[in-house]
């Protein structure tokens, strides 16, 4: 039993920065009918990101993360302006298939520059366990868990209750007539990506902390089980993304501890076509392109 | 008498199909136009093109300034408000925060409070239902919103796309009243209509469109007599 | 001869792309195709290594279990819309990659080593005449306009009486049967077989043959792969390198002209 909840507990830590991942795509393709296929490689540079600023600015917390999230917001900018701005509104595979191409040059890019094996990142949190009972829990995961909710929570609370989060719902529902009613869509288009990376980013500056370890690759199997989670929750509502995140998070470890951690990365796509043969859209609904 | 809109040798094409072909139209300071025409006659494209949402060719003035080009969200912040066809409201947003996002481009002060309760006052049955969600109002109360929404941006203005789409008669009849009496406050409105006898009731003077041309324009008086219009849709 | 490795990647890559031309004749984006290339490569491989095989028949298995695959993934992504079917690709193509990376009797991370060669010159360009000529009477047959139809317009296509599942399927398993096919000929001339050659960037690779060739014509793909295979080696680019381009290619391309270089218009 013990094993039971020290997994779930294990999987709920990890399974935050699944759901703030998977939210970031999951808005961006809300808002702007656009499949981010770069969006992990915003992931990915926050964890770079954060690389950098302890190697070269400071190893105070705070900063590594404003700094991850600062470098993971810079590459969003730069991919919404080259892949996504030029083919918005087209039929849909063409950003799915841009962003493809931006997100593979990225990678590699980044394996050009920091070398093919995983870059080391000192810890910043130091290393210190909290038991509760039979459970332990370290401190990054909890500094990872808080952040995640921070991010979900206030992204939740921009999108209802400011000013331009209710612009973001309109332009997602109607952009045309929000437009019409002073909206520039453009400039909301940029917000929701930057927004989208800066999430991302956050989630790779904690990711990267946890695993001490930045890897050019590492954004592609995040990015296929944020998609999942996207997929699986269906896009009307935020809370639905998030309860997958962490659903998902807890499936894996739990499998990870009773069968065996190689099949862990298997979960997810399996709980896709599970879902999908029998819920097309999602179990939450909906899908619309 | 200042001219408050003016559209010159119009042209949109969607691909290689043209849909309005040399279209000129004016609206002057406090009158109501109205733009009717059959299905498919080109109404709404030149509705769209006027606001900006579909590429066009020709001149498009507001107020004397050129607008041809300008963004959309520059054109509402210029005065010009849209009551869209089928309303077109943001069916996951509350009636009140529709109303916010009528009001966008004018910040949320005290005037926003004050224009709100104006709102509510001209469409009283919209303040009991100010927490709801937009898409759960019956098709009158969408319609009350929709202007309501247009409205409050105190537009210089109002451009509406077949407002009686979709209503009951009775409610088209108290709607068109509705829409005479916010003209009479000095609102200039550009209306498109399918229900031409309506809309020739309450406009000043009238352009009818057939097949992307226009095909005739004048008074509502010289208009409802004119074969024209008898014969596309008064029945004739 | 310098050429021989490069004409022999060139003409592999060349059947695989094929293949992913013809599943996305009816529509589905497939990042697959690596996936279905490397199962095919190590059935193939266990076949004629562990158990004797001669290579046609295990070219036949690896044939025959692309087809099964790829038609059950047909059926799997009929109802779904075109992204969500691409994601379940991607999906799928990535879970193969893992769980080939976890069975040891295939070699796990290690891979399948200990192919004998037996995949020539020669060879590959007779089965790449094959498959041209095979996708040259697919694109003018019944089936071939059936797809393209169910891809322009599903609904239309429905409304003609044309059976879209068994379409999207069956295209879908021809087009993973060629895939499999090439991956047959690559496990026997690269002699190692591994779950790196199975992930989401070779099946990009093999995207961007199709899109950067032209998705529309079956020498749309043959263009693409030959020319992106070749001239790399010409120019001399690394593999690093080679994915920053294709990606930045891929980018570029499917902005400025996403029907890709040769048209069925440039055909005439």
């Amino acid at each position: 039993m013990d094993l039971f909840f020290q997994q779930v507990l294990n999987g709920l830590m990890i399974g935050s920065t699944y759901a703030v991942v998977a939210l970031g795509f999951s808005l961006v393709f809300s808002v702007m009918r656009v499949v981010n296929m770069a969006h992990p490689e915003f992931f990915m540079a926050g964890a770079f990101g954060a690389y950098l600023t302890i190697r070269y600015v400071t190893t105070n917390f705070f900063g590594v993360l404003a700094g991850g999230m600062l470098v993971a917001a810079i590459v969003g900018l730069v991919v919404e302006r080259l892949a996504i701005r030029p083919v918005r509104g087209r039929y849909v595979m063409i950003p799915f298939i841009a962003t493809s191409g931006v997100g593979i040059a990225l990678q590699h890019l980044a394996e050009r520059v920091f070398g093919s094996d995983p870059v080391a990142i000192p810890p910043v949190v130091p290393t210190v366990s909290y038991t509760l009972g039979p459970l332990s829990v370290t401190r990054m995961q909890l500094v990872t868990f808080a952040i995640a909710a921070i991010l979900m929570l206030g992204l939740r609370y921009y999108v209802r209750n400011t000013k331009w989060g209710r612009a973001t719902r309109a332009v997602a529902e109607r952009p045309d007539v929000a437009a019409a009613f002073g909206v520039d869509v453009n400039f909301v288009s940029r917000l929701t990506i930057g927004i989208s990376a800066l999430m991302a980013g956050a989630a790779g500056v904690s990711i990267g902390i946890l695993y001490t370890s930045a890897w050019a690759f590492m954004g592609l199997l995040y990015g296929l089980k944020s998609f999942v989670c996207m997929l699986v929750a269906g896009n009307r509502h935020i809370e639905g993304v998030m309860a997958i995140g962490l659903l998902l998070g807890v499936l894996e470890a739990l499998v990870s501890g009773y069968i065996t951690s190689t099949l862990r990365d298997a979960v997810a796509f399996g709980v896709l076509v599970v879902v999908l043969v029998f819920k097309p859209n999602g179990l939450f609904g909906s899908y619309s392109v | 008498m200042s001219l408050l809109l003016r559209v010159k040798d119009l042209e949109v094409s969607y691909g290689a199909v043209p849909a309005v072909k040399r279209v000129a139209l004016e609206v002057p300071a406090g009158e109501i136009r109205a733009i009717l025409g059959a299905n498919g006659a080109g109404k709404s494209s030149t509705i769209k093109a006027i606001l900006g949402l579909v590429k066009a060719r020709g001149t498009i003035e507001l107020e004397g300034r050129p607008i041809h080009g300008v963004p959309t969200h520059r054109i509402h912040q210029l005065g010009v408000a849209w009551v869209p066809e089928g309303r077109q409201l943001f069916s996951t947003l509350t009636v009140h925060e529709n109303l916010e996002m009528g009001a966008f481009a004018r910040g949320d002060g005290p005037r926003f409070a004050s224009r709100v309760d104006e709102m509510f006052t001209l469409f009283p049955r919209l303040r009991e239902r100010r927490g709801q969600l937009a898409g759960s109002l019956s098709g009158g109360e969408q319609q009350m919103l929709a202007i309501a929404r247009a409205l409050i941006s105190e537009p210089r203005l109002l451009i509406m796309d077949e407002p009686s789409l979709g209503l009951a008669p009775k409610v088209v009849q108290s709607l068109f009243e509705q829409i005479q009496a916010i003209n009479a406050r000095g609102l200039s409105i550009l209306m498109v209509e399918q229900n031409a006898r309506q809309a020739l009731k309450i406009a000043h003077y009238a352009y009818l469109l057939e097949v992307g041309r226009l095909a005739a324009e004048g008074t509502s008086a010289a208009l409802m007599a004119s074969e024209d219009v008898q014969r596309v849709y008064l029945g004739g | 001869m310098f050429w021989t490795p490069v004409l022999i990647t060139a003409g592999i890559n060349s059947i695989i792309a094929l293949g992913l031309y013809i599943t996305m004749s009816s529509g589905p984006l497939s990042v697959a195709h690596a996936a279905l290339a490397g199962m095919g490569g190590y059935l193939g491989a266990v076949l004629t290594t562990n158990f004797g095989w001669p290579f046609a028949l295990a070219i036949l298995a690896g044939v025959l279990l692309g087809l099964v695959t790829g038609m059950l993934l047909g059926l799997l992504i009929v109802r779904m819309n075109e992204l969500v079917a691409g994601l379940t690709t991607l999906g799928f193509g990535e879970t193969m990659a893992v769980i080939a990376f976890n069975i040891d009797y295939i070699g796990g991370a290690n891979a399948f080593t200990g192919i004998p060669l037996r995949t020539t010159l020669p060879l590959v360009y007779a089965v790449l005449a094959v498959i041209l000529f095979v996708a040259w009477r697919y694109d003018h047959s019944r089936l071939g306009y059936a797809a393209r139809a169910t891809r322009d317009s599903p609904v239309t296509a429905d409304a003609m009486g044309i059976n879209i599942t068994w379409v999207k399927s069956i295209t879908f398993g021809i087009g993973a049967a060629i895939a499999a096919l090439g991956g047959v000929l690559r496990a026997h001339y690269i002699l190692v077989q591994g779950p790196e050659d199975m992930g989401f960037f070779i099946s990009v690779g093999f995207l961007i043959f199709v899109v950067f060739g032209g998705s529309y014509v079956f020498w749309g793909p043959l263009f693409g792969a030959m020319t992106l295979t070749i001239l790399p080696e010409l120019l001399r680019f690394s593999t690093k390198d080679r994915f920053i381009i294709y990606g930045v290619l891929l980018t570029v391309m499917v902005i400025l002209r996403p029907q890709g270089f040769i048209t069925r218009r440039s055909m005439r």
